[in-house]
């Protein structure tokens, strides 16, 4: 009896154990608290309700009237959420979510959107090559490890070379990608500004190097040859033994790598070679084809492949990095050896080492064909991945970076039919790292909710890569005489300066232990120069109109503390000294001539500095309090700062791991509570950071009232995290993978400031002629640029320029069209140009390229030329 | 005197065997939880060393740290005005400090050895790469904020499959040979299928189909802030998730059960006991569930244990933050202490219960004596 109750008991004690374990609490959310209004308080945004008569209905209904226009974002709430992105088509479909930010790249998944006639913007980011391992010793000087005796075809630069035609780029693009990429032949991404700028050169190249297998056989056939191979049954053979070539195959990530190697293993072995394919992940691969010696002969081509997140508008550095030796200092590239004339011009592009744009243009046209003579990689396809959104809806999306990398996503994001609403944002992932703006998370997932929450002084153009003002009212930027930089948009003021002389009132540098600036008087008595001066200068009502999201006014302050922290960190001296701030802090220092606060009210900062771009646009430095990992209000770094200082948490994760404490958070976890203890001690102690500097800055009654808003912020949102932009963050739930965003209806700006950039205006263009030509007399065709049907201003295209190839396909001619009108451009080919044409099939291609976006468009018309 | 005699004799037998069965129990005790002890240290030393690929990994993680370092170095348009071997100084630097941060600067034997340390002294440290939900690093809270959602799903599901397949195996072997009993042993086989099989099916049927659940995740989108709200909300986003471990299971399990019931029915002592005229509900009780009971207890005990380890592909699939996933995201990044950590908690409680069942057969079954050579 008693073994019954005791089994009896121990059943229920067991089942009662699970069901409460199994009760899990809800993640705890903070009540929200009654909030004290902010010391400095906000401005409720003015309803101008206007008296309307009243309907002679007998139900009173409310009255369209003239609504004040919305400001801030175009929604009222935006939910992130992570999903996987097997489910991404079917959740739109189902309304379960409204957009999907992050990008796919199956072909089949293009198809589905479409057919669900889902919106989607495209995005380039991934470029897919052949990488070769071209080390050659031994007699033939094509070897690897003499031991092994192994024959290295690719130790030839003219085989390398004729791969760039054995391969055919549009199959790949077509079959493998179901169109969702463009064919690749040089190491700059066809949708960037250098492309479009030497596109000429670039389709000049490409039909030069189009799939040509015949010419690609007869040319490694003839320098097989000449290595001593020989072709025994169809098969090269090399002392006897079958010439094999080791393909190292990646066959993890989207799954396309496998089927480009299955594809270029095939025409391998289509003009004899055999092929060990062999298929491996990325941890597999690694340690044999970057890390492994290549004279140890254990590969010969490997499947690579790139990324690039933003619009990079020069890639002048890429030669040097992907052909030479100075690239990385990993084996595969120090087997690189590339002529004298092509390192030459590597490091000339990379060191920006000319004196204009035009001559930059011709070093850059010698590096494209130096390349493809060289090609230690073959490059194949630029990738076009796609982030799908209900057809509701409407938003900017990054060509480089897509929707998640786009900072202007957050003013443009809405329903296209209505203002308001709450939009359900999907993500392949969400709140990877802990959020703290100086050393936080970098996760392109965590990025993408702050750039709702922020602001910026200056944004990004996600169609060009140029710089636009947001918050800046005007800029000015001088440059040395002699260095390349042009201007392309008009907000700026550009000039060139024969001498520009930093001020001695500059500061420069930072004495952690005074905790005061040194000024560049101080540093450098003899005086200082520099390359480049940029002057910003915010409006005049700035500090009024511009508010924190706990109500705390912008302040002079917050545009100090940044400039406190970039020193202050990487000084041995200060509380918060890290060492892994250092080299970061090295890089800046090694250009940086030093800033000076021209004026308070209105805000107006110079910035002096050796770095320069070659876009006027990209030399403003507009001095936001930007950190590198999300905007920061003083107050917030200040608490931050503290709990540092006393080893409680640190702002970078190696710092953490190396005092064994908390990686900062401002959003969740165990640091909210340290954060919270030291702002209350920061409001008991009315602290102002960095005292010595800051108090000529910020009063006591400011900080006083600043920590006062941020505690009812904790109360009310239950975290620390705080920007100026057009959403505030609302809710945090970690384990649940979800944050929420809310309508800030502090914001400024009307929201429809950046409507413009709703959509990249790509242009559409049609040649039109005539079809018949007589050789050696003048011939005119017509090119109609348009986008969307209406004619494309004259004032916004860069340049219409076309070229001429003959029935054989080579190049006879290149120009500039006419301008007739806008969007109306004239070819005219004088008796000479035709004279040099022969009887046959020719092709007039015709580029064109816009100031307002990178991707060029091309358009070619067919003639037949007569005697 | 002579009653005093023998009743003083009675206690004293009687305080010898006590004294006897007490010094049994903690010998076997004693020995039970030495060899369990050693089990487990073997257990989770040989886990360190294939999770650590026997100190390949190191190579791996060093070459990872080097071609990364190189490429943020080599490829930053920030760091374009250095010369070559400026930039080879600068990631060499920085190689150094993250392979010290990762503990590669000490040979692998050594750090083994403190890993197995660190686990059996449930030390859990830091992880290497990995962070919790809420974004920390100790290796304690990323297991734990994965505990509850994990326990609300599987410890349900379990459950469920646990007691209704126990109480339809039993009504089914009073039952051998109806139609309901051919229909599960016709079902059993679909258990071949995995849960996430299932659950594939149940999202498409009932969430982008008929649109009445959701596709997955733990609560809606937001969540709600009252907890009452939550829970029901938790609730529903459980119906899928939950219903496709079900189903996975539970007509295999139904027909282990339902089998292994039928031969404690076709027992001698069973087939006595219907001759007595006992009535079947007594025949069930004492003669049929009695005897069964060690088998039920070791499977309930190792099924709460095992809902430690969750379920990788159905928690990806439902989207669901369990143990599951992250004990996965923890092998893809090498993150040793977490995976060390994860396994020292099951065979803790692995040893644990082992060692308790031990004394439940004993409380169970008559037969069983804990600690005698029989």
């Amino acid at each position: 009896m008693m073994r019954n109750r005791s089994t009896t008991f121990l059943g229920l004690l067991l089942a009662t154990s699970m069901v409460l374990a199994a009760c899990a609490a809800p993640a705890p959310t903070p009540t929200p608290v009654p909030t004290q209004p902010p010391a400095e308080p906000t401005k409720a945004p003015e309803q101008q309700a206007q008296p309307t008569e009243v309907p002679p209905t007998a139900t009173p209904e409310p009255t369209p009237t003239s609504r004040p226009p919305r400001t801030g974002g175009w929604l009222d709430a935006i939910t992130m959420v992570k999903i996987s992105p097997d489910a991404v088509l079917t959740q739109l479909q189902a309304e379960e979510i409204d957009i999907y930010a992050s990008t796919l790249g199956r072909a089949e998944q293009f198809k589905a959107a479409q057919d669900a006639r889902l919106g989607y913007t495209q995005n380039f980011g991934g470029a897919y090559e052949l990488t070769f391992n071209p080390y050659g010793g031994g007699a033939n000087g094509a070897l690897f490890d003499q031991s092994t005796g192994k024959l290295n075809p690719f130790a030839v630069p003219a085989i390398r070379e004729a791969m760039n035609m054995l391969v055919d780029r549009d199959y790949i693009v077509q079959e493998i990608y179901g169109g969702l990429a463009s064919p690749k032949f040089f190491p700059i991404t066809g949708a960037f500004p250098d492309y479009a700028r030497l596109a000429d050169v670039a389709r000049e190249l490409e039909a030069k190097y189009a799939y040509n297998e015949t010419k690609a056989d007869e040319i490694i056939t003839a320098e097989m040859e000449k290595l001593g191979a020989t072709k025994v049954d169809g098969k090269w053979t090399y002392n006897g033994e079958p010439v094999t070539l080791i393909f190292i195959i990646r066959n993890d990530g989207d799954g396309t790598r496998k089927l480009i190697g299955d594809y270029v293993s095939a025409q391998l072995e289509k003009i004899g070679f055999t092929v060990d394919r062999q298929y491996k992940t990325s941890s597999e691969a690694s340690p044999i084809w970057i890390r492994g010696n290549p004279a140890d002969g254990l590969w010969h081509l490997y499947t690579g492949g790139w990324l690039t997140t933003a619009v990079d508008r020069d890639q002048g550095d890429n030669f040097l990095s992907y052909y030479t030796k100075d690239g990385q200092p990993l084996p595969l590239w120090q087997a690189y050896k590339p002529t004298e004339e092509f390192y030459q011009l590597a490091q000339a592009l990379n060191n920006n080492n000319f004196s204009t744009l035009e001559e930059r243009r011709e070093l850059f046209a010698k590096a494209l064909r130096l390349a493809m003579e060289d090609s230690v990689r073959v490059w194949l396809v630029d990738q076009k991945a796609f982030s799908p959104y209900r057809p509701d809806v409407s938003v900017t999306g990054d060509l480089a970076g897509g929707i998640q990398g786009s900072q202007l996503q957050a003013f443009t994001l809405r329903f296209a039919d209505r203002e308001g609403g709450d939009l359900k944002y999907a993500m392949s992932d969400l709140l990877v790292e802990p959020w703290n703006p100086v050393a936080g998370s970098n996760w392109v997932f965590d990025t993408a909710p702050k750039r709702f929450i922020n602001d910026y002084g200056l944004i990004a153009d996600p169609f060009t890569g140029l710089a636009w003002p947001q918050r800046v009212e005007s800029a000015s930027v001088e440059v040395k005489e002699g260095l390349p930089v042009g201007k392309t948009l008009d907000w700026v003021d550009f000039k060139f300066a024969a001498e520009i002389k930093v001020p001695a009132d500059a500061f420069i540098d930072w004495d952690a232990e005074k905790q005061v600036f040194i000024t560049v008087g101080e540093k450098f008595p003899e005086g200082l120069t520099a390359n480049r001066k940029s002057t910003v200068t915010y409006p005049k009502d700035f500090f009024q109109k511009t508010k924190w999201h706990d109500g705390s006014n912008f302040s002079v302050g917050d545009f100090m503390m940044l400039w406190i922290m970039t020193f202050d960190r990487a000084k041995e001296a200060s509380k918060i000294y890290d060492k892994s701030a250092v080299a970061s802090f090295e890089t800046f220092a090694k250009d940086f001539k030093g800033f000076r606060i021209v004026s308070t009210d209105p805000f107006v900062v110079e910035y002096y500095s050796d770095a320069f771009a070659l876009d006027a646009e990209l030399n403003v430095f507009d001095n936001w309090p930007e950190y590198g990992y999300g905007n920061g209000a003083w107050h917030m770094i200040a608490i931050g700062n503290l709990a540092e200082e006393n080893g409680e948490l640190a702002y970078s994760a190696a710092k953490a791991d190396e005092k064994k404490i908390e990686w900062m958070s401002f959003i969740d976890g165990p640091s909210l509570e340290i954060l919270k203890k030291y702002l209350d001690q920061a409001a008991a102690e009315k602290y102002v950071p960095y005292a010595p500097t800051l108090s000529q800055y910020i009063t006591l009654e400011e900080a006083a009232a600043r920590y006062q808003n941020l505690a009812d912020w904790y109360a009310k949102q239950g975290h620390f995290w705080i920007g100026t932009g057009p959403y505030y963050l609302d809710k945090v739930f970690s384990v649940e993978k979800t944050l929420t965003l809310k309508h800030n209806p502090d914001f400024q700006d009307p929201a429809d400031k950046w409507a413009r950039f709703a959509e990249a205006k790509i242009a559409q263009v049609e040649v039109d002629g005539e079809g018949r030509v007589t050789i050696g007399k003048e011939a005119s065709f017509d090119v109609l640029v348009t986008f969307k049907d209406q004619p494309y201003p004259a004032a916004e295209i860069q340049e219409v320029k076309y070229l001429l190839f003959d029935a054989n396909n080579a190049l006879v001619a290149t120009g500039v069209a006419e301008a007739t009108g806008d969007g109306q451009y004239a070819v005219k080919l004088d008796a000479d140009v035709t004279g040099k044409l022969t009887e046959g099939s020719n092709k007039l291609e015709v580029v064109v390229t816009s100031k307002l976006v990178s991707v060029p468009t091309f358009a070619s018309f067919q003639f037949v030329t007569v005697k | 005197m002579a009653q005093v005699t023998l009743s003083s004799g009675i206690q004293t037998y009687q305080k010898k065997s006590a004294a006897n069965t007490l010094s049994r129990l903690l010998r076997y005790s004693a020995v039970r939880l030495v060899t369990l002890f050693l089990t487990v240290v073997v257990g989770v030393y040989l886990t360190i060393l294939i999770a650590n690929m026997g100190g390949y990994v190191d190579e791996i993680l060093r070459g990872e740290i080097r071609e990364n370092i190189s490429a943020s170095v080599f490829q930053n348009p920030a760091y374009r005005s250095y010369d070559v071997e400026e930039k080879k100084k600068l990631a060499e630097s920085l190689i150094a400090q993250e392979e010290e941060r990762l503990g590669l600067n000490q040979p692998f034997l050594i750090r083994s050895l403190s890993f197995l340390k660190n686990a059996l002294t449930l030390n859990f440290g830091r992880a290497l790469n990995m962070t919790s939900d809420s974004g920390s690093r100790q290796v304690s809270l990323i297991l734990l904020e994965r505990l509850p959602p994990t326990l609300v799903l599987f410890g349900t599901s379990n459950l469920l499959l646990f007691f209704s397949s126990v109480l339809l195996a039993l009504t089914l072997s009073r039952h051998y040979g109806s139609w309901a009993d051919k229909l599960i042993v016709a079902l059993s086989p679909t258990s071949a299928a995995p849960p996430w099989f299932y659950g594939i099916f149940l999202i498409l049927i009932f969430a982008a189909w008929l649109r009445v659940l959701p596709f997955g995740g733990m609560v809606s989108a937001p969540p709600p802030t009252n907890p009452l709200e939550y829970a029901m909300d938790l609730l529903v986003h459980m119906i899928l998730p939950a219903s496709a471990l079900f189903l996975s299971s539970i007509f295999l399990s139904i027909y282990n059960w339902r089998t292994f019931f039928l031969i404690y029915s076709s027992e001698d002592y069973v087939e006595m006991a219907k001759a007595k005229g006992l009535s079947p509900r007594d025949i069930e009780r004492r003669y049929i569930l009695r005897p069964t009971l060690p088998t039920i207890v070791t499977s309930f005990a190792l099924l709460v244990i095992s809902l430690w380890t969750g379920a990788i592909i159905t928690e990806t699939v439902f989207n669901w933050p369990g143990l599951g996933r992250t004990l996965y995201r923890a092998i893809g990044l090498f993150d040793t202490p977490v995976i060390v950590a994860s396994t020292i908690i099951f065979a803790y409680l692995l040893a644990i219960t082992v060692f308790i069942l031990d004394f439940i057969y004993a409380l169970l079954d008559p037969r069983v004596k804990i600690g005698s050579a029989q």
